[in-house]
């Protein structure tokens, strides 16, 4: 049966190559599935060797060990294989840009400096060839983010699998996205082309203007029914009554304490750090302050010359350790999306992480900041059947072979444009199939 | 006033010691003096070695005619004694712009079109960086401001010169005298000058440190070729002075201790010693400076304290600026210990007022003050070969000297008169009179006051008292007059003017009170303030200041101590040999002098070798990185289209930390390549990461040489704006022509120089010598197939091109990089015989990436391609292994073939597997040894060895981080108190350090910081 399946694949990847497209996106779940025998992750720290999951109409019915009754599904036999619920990723431009040298193909940003009302999703692009490299990596969810300005925009949480984007997407404007005026500002010298971060002379000018902003704001969401309706202030609201996150990018020490204590006076009920990079010089104050960190990508180098070299990879596990809720992304280069899962496996490695402390990073901890997590974030039931079926551990390079995928239960082709060109260019030199 | 007519009747030339003939007629009287004066019972500082107390010193017309202890006074000297003052000969600064014209930079208009030619008219050289023409002599003119801030600090004479280009002409000896010019220049052409800064020059060549070491190479071969065939050839007045120069001292200016050796490699090639000014920071490689046996000028620029008081600013501060920040001020004696000869300038300085407390900071930690005189008398006026002038006080020599009231080091010292040849500049009164002491001060009937002067000669400052109430008066003493205002009583309001006269130990005079009426005062000296004790010359010298160590590299994580080639030991190890015995459990592998000397199972441990437990372990080849552009200075010379004629070698920054993360990630070796601005680029440098090497040690000896050429958007300049439009070739199609071109001239060079070397010694001798062109030269040696080619590559179409190209011309490309469409291609590569150096998974950032997969190295390899993973990028570089590794998850290669794609498959590509890439007997000791399979995403190098010394040593991390932080946390303590005492402070500046890749282009980039950013 898995032969077949397989040579099925096979010959629709072959199929598809022809027309060089993405493949189509998926039909609902038409009948309940049991995938057995392999381990799997549920996401929140727990293993089930052996186990069974079950999943209908988009839905986890149940998941357990060898004995869980299928109930009639549809039976793969998964032995040896490890399940992970699909990874998300935030902080991203997947969807939104294509070619980055070629600016028709960006829209990330907007112009102007305090956007809160545009929104990423519009912008989606559910056709975007970056997708599915990105899905065979075992990514199936990406937050669609905004950059630019001051307050670039809201977010919201993408499906990688969709005729569009009102199809595509899970969550929408889930949170809104403020660049917090920084100490230091970036300097870039024509002399010798470096970067000095100097002192940020405007920092307080800035605050200023957001004081006032998010003052306005909280006011304006009191109102009944305002005079004048104000885009900005309409979707400024979820901030102040918890619906929407405030996701403020800050790197540096002084600016994390900042940005926070000024979220917390102005009434933002979740307030998220995004970036991070120095979060471990305050990690008392994120701990009591209760934050979740979503940090920039780990595989970055240090910041400064005398910093440990293994800074980046050891930072998710320091503040873990010390109490913290963190998310990994792989924020700057969209189309190194897929090396998510990569930068967990380096957490865990460099920083003494355990593995599945590390894949929570990239799945339930990414949930819970988002506010996703009754739906996605762990295989547990009544939660999305949005999972992937692996060779091996998904966070190593070389067993990560995606090989099946699943989002609410739709069976996800798993054809990509790569695939296709390696397909056709194996054949020209007469090479068999080997990887993925 | 005074000084407003003296300074008239100097500059008239009139009050001057005479001249015997002058050419300018003068409006006016003749006003020739004989200008004799004699200087009596003075200590004269004649040279550093000389002192003569009680001695005297005799001028005539400008010059030194006697100095001893026993000269007689011819009559019709004027006689000043100068019982308890001293002459020290006055300074001479040889690293001067005194007089010279500023230096407009050009504007860095990125909007604007480059600019390919020379703008300069006129028969000069082609590049307007050659400014050998330029001559001081003829641009000099006299600056009273200028001369007069020069002679309070004690100079007497500078040579001077253009700072200006990378020939900068010749330099002009002239004394600081306020007369004209013609009376200050002593003598023209004293010097040479170079640099590496292309200075006003807007013309686009060179745009990096490499090109202008490129450029300076040619013009000294162009010059020779000049010279051989003058007459012959074109006229060129730029290298016609080029020539004339080269019998002159040479100064080299750099502006990093890395510089002096770049700048004396060139030296060596030429067969020329320069003398290079420094930048101050030579102490952090003293070693290579004093094999270079180059004579120094340095500056005293030190740096100023960082304001540390906030912890977290404070660690935007590097251990780097921290440590140079406090031994700066020991580089003087630091060279003066290894015997380095040196001259010091005040050139540099934030403001010259730093000049005298710098140079005292310098003696306080360790300089002598005989030293430091020498520094600035007797070694400038000797390297320069003007100490038949100046320098010392031996007659003959031109009258140049200072009077000061004490040691001229002291910082009591006051340096009252500065003659130069001959003529008198007065600062302070030699014979003024010292007030210091206490008087009785009445004024009209009030006679409970004292007043009380204190300070020093020159220097006075002024009390007065009230009983116990204490008053500072503003008091000013011209001559014999006195001023004093002063508000006598705190309740009363209202300022007692006093006026009035001095007569031996009293003043006297008449003021008036705050009411208005008129009173007589008189103020009589009743006790004498005592001198303070001064220490004599250098005797009660306290002792020398304390400070760190010196590190290797000068940045955090260097070593006091080099790492050194060890005898080990790994035992019972997994090993990953890429030989044809694949990966051997429990083997064990010996090193010894730097190389691999066995491997095997159960090896007795030799007598003194460090055994190293190698169980749970895996143990590989240092990773080898065929793409890099890390430790490097500058990465692209795009001012043409074609600079072979760079070469990467002569910009290795040793000092870049980017050298110790990527040996944390297993790298031992990196080919540290051109950019890819231009169609041909310039020549690789390969290296060893040997952290705390020289850029020399680094070099990996008898490496093949390597050239980088490129293709595509980046060589057609597809993304740098509109307004960069104009440089050859602007499309594919262009490209194919440029090759075509350069080979068609270079094979004609190569053949003209064959003919040429053909020749008889007569028929040399009638013959006119080719010119020597190193960018042909570099074009020829690979049409020689002595050089090879990497080749940044994306689209099918241009990378079967140049191949194509390479097959007319009979030779092969050797590796093309980047390569992402080599799948596309891979056949064509394997016939023909090229290699591939890709990243695992890279694509688009730009169009002509689209279709770049990651299967690409796993098609290529299979098509039979020696195919590598390289990284162009110093984060990547440090976990190649991952990027090997999914070479296993895409296209199924298997770990064994993965794994080679970072060690000996670059190796082969850079025709070094017979050193490098294997563990077999005989290679060279590069090896890893990792915790896990080294393909793991958990893996991670515990030990990272280069010719058998441990470099990077995950169990010596902790300490050295400790370490690292306790030097910090002294420095920052120094620091504080520095501030405290009064130090002024700088805000810490975050630099973030740049991270090139090999698009990166100095200065030619049209959009600015965000393009800089964009990848490869």
């Amino acid at each position: 049966m898995k032969k077949i399946l397989i040579s099925i694949a096979g010959l629709l990847g072959i199929a598809l190559s022809v027309s060089a497209q993405n493949p189509a996106p998926s039909r609902p779940q038409a009948r309940p599935i049991a995938l057995s025998g392999a381990t799997i992750h549920v996401g929140n720290g727990q293993v089930i060797p052996n186990g069974i999951i079950v999943f209908d109409k988009g839905v986890i019915t149940a998941v357990g060990d060898a004995n869980t009754p299928t109930n009639g599904a549809q039976v793969i036999e998964v032995a040896g294989k490890h399940i992970y619920p699909g990874l998300i990723s935030p902080a991203s431009t997947v969807g939104l840009q294509e070619v980055a040298s070629v600016r028709a193909t960006l829209d990330f940003q907007e112009v102007g400096y305090l956007n809160p009302n545009i929104r990423a999703l519009i912008a989606y692009n559910t056709d975007s060839e970056i997708i599915p490299t990105i899905r065979n990596n075992g990514i199936l969810l990406t937050q669609a983010m905004p950059q630019g300005g001051v307050i670039s925009g809201s977010s919201s949480v993408m499906q990688t699998d969709g005729w569009n984007w009102e199809d595509a997407v899970l969550k929408a404007d889930d949170g809104i996205w403020l660049n917090w005026p920084g100490y230091f500002s970036r300097d870039f010298d024509f002399e010798n082309f470096g970067v000095t971060l100097k002192k940020n002379e405007r920092r307080q000018d800035g605050i200023n203007v957001l004081t006032a902003t998010f003052g306005d704001a909280k006011a304006y969401s009191e109102l009944k029914k305002p005079a004048t309706a104000n885009l900005r202030f309409e979707a400024m609201k979820g901030l102040f009554d918890g619906s929407r996150c405030l996701y403020i990018r800050a790197d540096y020490g002084k600016d994390i304490i900042e940005a926070v204590k000024f979220a917390k006076q102005m009434g933002v009920r979740k307030p998220v750090i995004v970036g991070g990079d120095d979060a471990a010089r305050v990690v008392d104050f994120l701990k009591e302050n209760n934050i979740p960190v979503i940090l920039n990508p780990l595989h970055r180098l240090p910041n400064r010359q005398d910093e440990e070299v293994d800074r980046p990879y050891r930072l998710p596990s320091i503040l873990h350790k010390a109490g913290v809720k963190v998310a990994l992304s792989y924020a700057e280069e969209w189309w190194r999306t897929r090396n998510l899962p990569f930068l967990a496996g380096t957490a865990a490695g460099f920083g003494g992480l355990d593995k599945e402390e590390a894949l929570k990073m990239i799945t339930s901890n990414t949930a819970g900041i988002m506010g996703i997590d009754k739906q996605v974030g762990t295989l547990e039931k009544g939660k999305h059947a949005t999972l992937v079926v692996s060779k091996g551990d998904l966070l190593d390079m070389r067993t990560n072979v995606v090989e099946q995928a699943y989002i609410q239960g739709r069976t996800i082709n798993l054809d990509d444009k790569h695939k296709r060109l390696y397909n056709i260019y194996r054949e020209k030199y007469g090479q068999e199939q080997t990887g993925k | 006033m005074r000084k407003l007519l003296l300074t008239a009747l100097l500059a008239a030339g009139m009050i001057q010691a005479g001249r015997a003939q002058v050419t300018f007629p003068r409006n006016g009287v003749y006003d020739e003096r004989p200008g004799l004066y004699a200087f009596t019972n003075a200590t004269i500082i004649v040279d550093p070695q000389t002192t003569l107390e009680n001695a005297t010193l005799l001028i005539r017309n400008g010059r030194i005619e006697a100095v001893g202890k026993t000269v007689s006074l011819p009559s019709g000297a004027v006689v000043a004694d100068l019982k308890g003052k001293r002459i020290y000969p006055a300074l001479v600064d040889i690293e001067s712009d005194y007089g010279m014209p500023a230096v407009q930079r050009a504007p860095n208009n990125f909007r604007a079109a480059p600019q390919y030619e020379s703008a300069r008219k006129g028969a000069y050289n082609w590049n307007q960086a050659i400014q050998s023409e330029a001559d001081a002599g003829l641009l000099f003119k006299t600056n009273p401001a200028q001369s007069n801030e020069l002679r309070r600090l004690g100079f007497g004479a500078v040579v001077t010169h253009h700072h200006d280009g990378i020939a900068r002409g010749n330099s002009v000896f002239v004394t600081l005298a306020d007369e004209r010019e013609n009376n200050v220049v002593i003598r023209n052409r004293v010097s040479a000058h170079y640099s590496f800064s292309k200075g006003s020059s807007g013309q686009a060549y060179p745009n990096s440190l490499m090109g202008s070491v490129a450029l300076l190479r040619q013009t000294y071969f162009d010059a020779d070729w000049y010279r051989k065939t003058i007459g012959k050839t074109e006229a060129n007045l730029s290298l016609e002075a080029f020539n004339q120069l080269q019998n002159l001292p040479s100064v080299f200016e750099v502006s990093d201790k890395l510089g002096v050796l770049r700048a004396d490699k060139i030296g060596d090639e030429f067969g020329i010693q320069y003398i290079i000014k420094g930048a101050g920071d030579e102490y952090q490689r003293i070693d290579e400076i004093k094999a270079t046996g180059a004579a120094l000028i340095v500056p005293l620029n030190f740096p100023q304290a960082y304001d540390v008081e906030d912890a977290w600013d404070a660690d935007n501060v590097t251990l780097a600026e921290l440590k140079h920040w406090e031994m700066a001020p020991a580089n003087p004696s630091l060279l003066a210990k290894a015997g380095i000869p040196f001259a010091l300038t005040s050139a540099g300085l934030k403001s010259r007022s730093e000049f005298w407390p710098n140079l005292r900071k310098t003696i306080d930690y360790g300089l002598t003050e005989q030293q430091a005189l020498a520094a600035l008398t007797t070694i400038p006026a000797k390297m320069l070969k003007i100490d038949n002038e100046v320098g010392s006080l031996k007659p003959g020599l031109l009258a140049n000297f200072l009077i000061t009231s004490d040691n001229l080091f002291s910082p009591e010292n006051i340096i009252l008169e500065n003659w130069v040849r001959g003529a008198q500049y007065l600062y302070t009164d030699k014979n003024a009179p010292d007030l210091r002491g206490t008087y009785t001060l009445t004024i009209g009937d009030r006679s409970n006051l004292k007043l009380i002067i204190g300070g020093k000669p020159g220097k006075f400052d002024y009390q007065i008292t009230a009983d116990s109430a204490r008053m500072t008066p503003k008091v000013s003493v011209n001559n014999d007059l006195i001023s004093i205002q002063v508000q006598l009583d705190k309740q009363a309001t209202g300022t007692t003017r006093l006026s009035g006269y001095r007569e031996g130990n009293t003043f006297r005079g008449d003021g008036d009170l705050p009411d208005g009426k008129t009173v007589k005062w008189i103020a009589t000296r009743t006790e004498t303030a005592a001198d303070p004790a001064r220490p004599a010359a250098d005797t009660a010298r306290k002792a020398p200041v304390r400070y760190g160590k010196v590190i290797y590299p000068f940045v955090g994580m260097g070593n006091v101590e080099k790492p050194k080639a060890q005898t080990l030991l790994i035992r019972n190890a997994t090993v990953w040999t890429n030989e044809k015995e694949g990966v051997l459990q429990n083997a064990d592998v010996l090193v010894q002098n730097g190389k691999i000397a066995q491997v095997g199972r159960g090896l007795p441990a030799p007598a003194g070798a460090r055994v190293l437990d190698g169980t749970g372990k895996h143990l590989t080849n240092g990773i080898i990185d065929e793409h890099s552009h890390i430790a490097l200075f500058s990465i692209n010379e795009g001012g043409q289209t074609s600079s072979a004629e760079v070469r990467m070698a002569d910009v290795i920054d040793s000092d870049d930390i980017n050298i110790y993360r990527q040996l944390a990630g297993g790298v031992t070796t990196s080919q540290l390549l051109h950019g890819s601005a231009n169609s041909i680029g310039g020549q690789s440098a390969i290296v060893k990461l040997k952290w705390g090497a020289s850029p020399q040690e680094m070099l990996l000896n008898g490496a093949d040489g390597f050239i980088k050429f490129a293709l595509g958007e980046n060589v057609k300049q597809a993304n740098w704006g509109d307004a960069v439009r104009i440089r050859f070739p602007q499309s594919r199609m262009g490209v194919e022509q440029v090759y075509y071109d350069h080979f068609t001239r270079a094979r004609e060079y190569d053949n003209t120089w064959k003919a040429y070397n053909a020749l008889n010694v007569k028929e040399k001798a009638k013959a006119s010598p080719p010119r020597r062109d190193i960018e042909l030269e570099a074009l020829a040696e690979i049409l020689n197939k002595k050089r090879f080619i990497t080749c940044h590559s994306y689209v099918q179409s241009e990378i079967n091109m140049l191949m194509k190209v390479a097959d007319s011309l009979g030779f092969k490309v050797n590796t093309f990089t980047h390569i992402l469409e080599g799948y596309k291609l891979a056949d064509k590569m394997a016939r023909h015989g090229a290699g591939g150096s890709s990243f695992a998974d890279w694509w688009a950032y730009k169009m002509e990436v689209k279709d770049a997969i990651p299967y690409n190295a796993a098609l290529m390899h299979k098509a039979g391609v020696t195919v590598s993973i390289n990284s162009d990028d110093a984060e990547m570089a440090r976990r190649l292994n991952q990027e090997a590794a999914k070479t296993v998850e895409y296209g199924g290669m298997t770990e064994e073939d993965a794994w080679k794609m970072v060690t000996l498959n670059p190796a082969r590509l850079l025709h070094l597997d017979n050193r490098l890439g294997s563990i077999r007997a005989g290679k060279d000791a590069d090896l890893v040894l990792w915790n896990n399979n080294p393909l793991s995403i958990y893996a991670r190098p515990e030990k990272t060895i280069i010719d058998g010394a441990v470099y990077f040593d995950l169990q010596e991390e902790d300490r050295k981080r400790d370490q690292l932080q306790e030097e910090r946390a002294r420095l920052i303590q120094k620091m504080l108190s520095a501030k405290a005492g009064g130090a002024q402070t700088q805000k810490p500046v975050f630099r973030r350090q740049r991270m090139w890749h090999c698009e990166d282009v100095e200065g030619m980039m049209a959009e600015g910081e965000e393009k800089m950013e964009e990848k490869k």
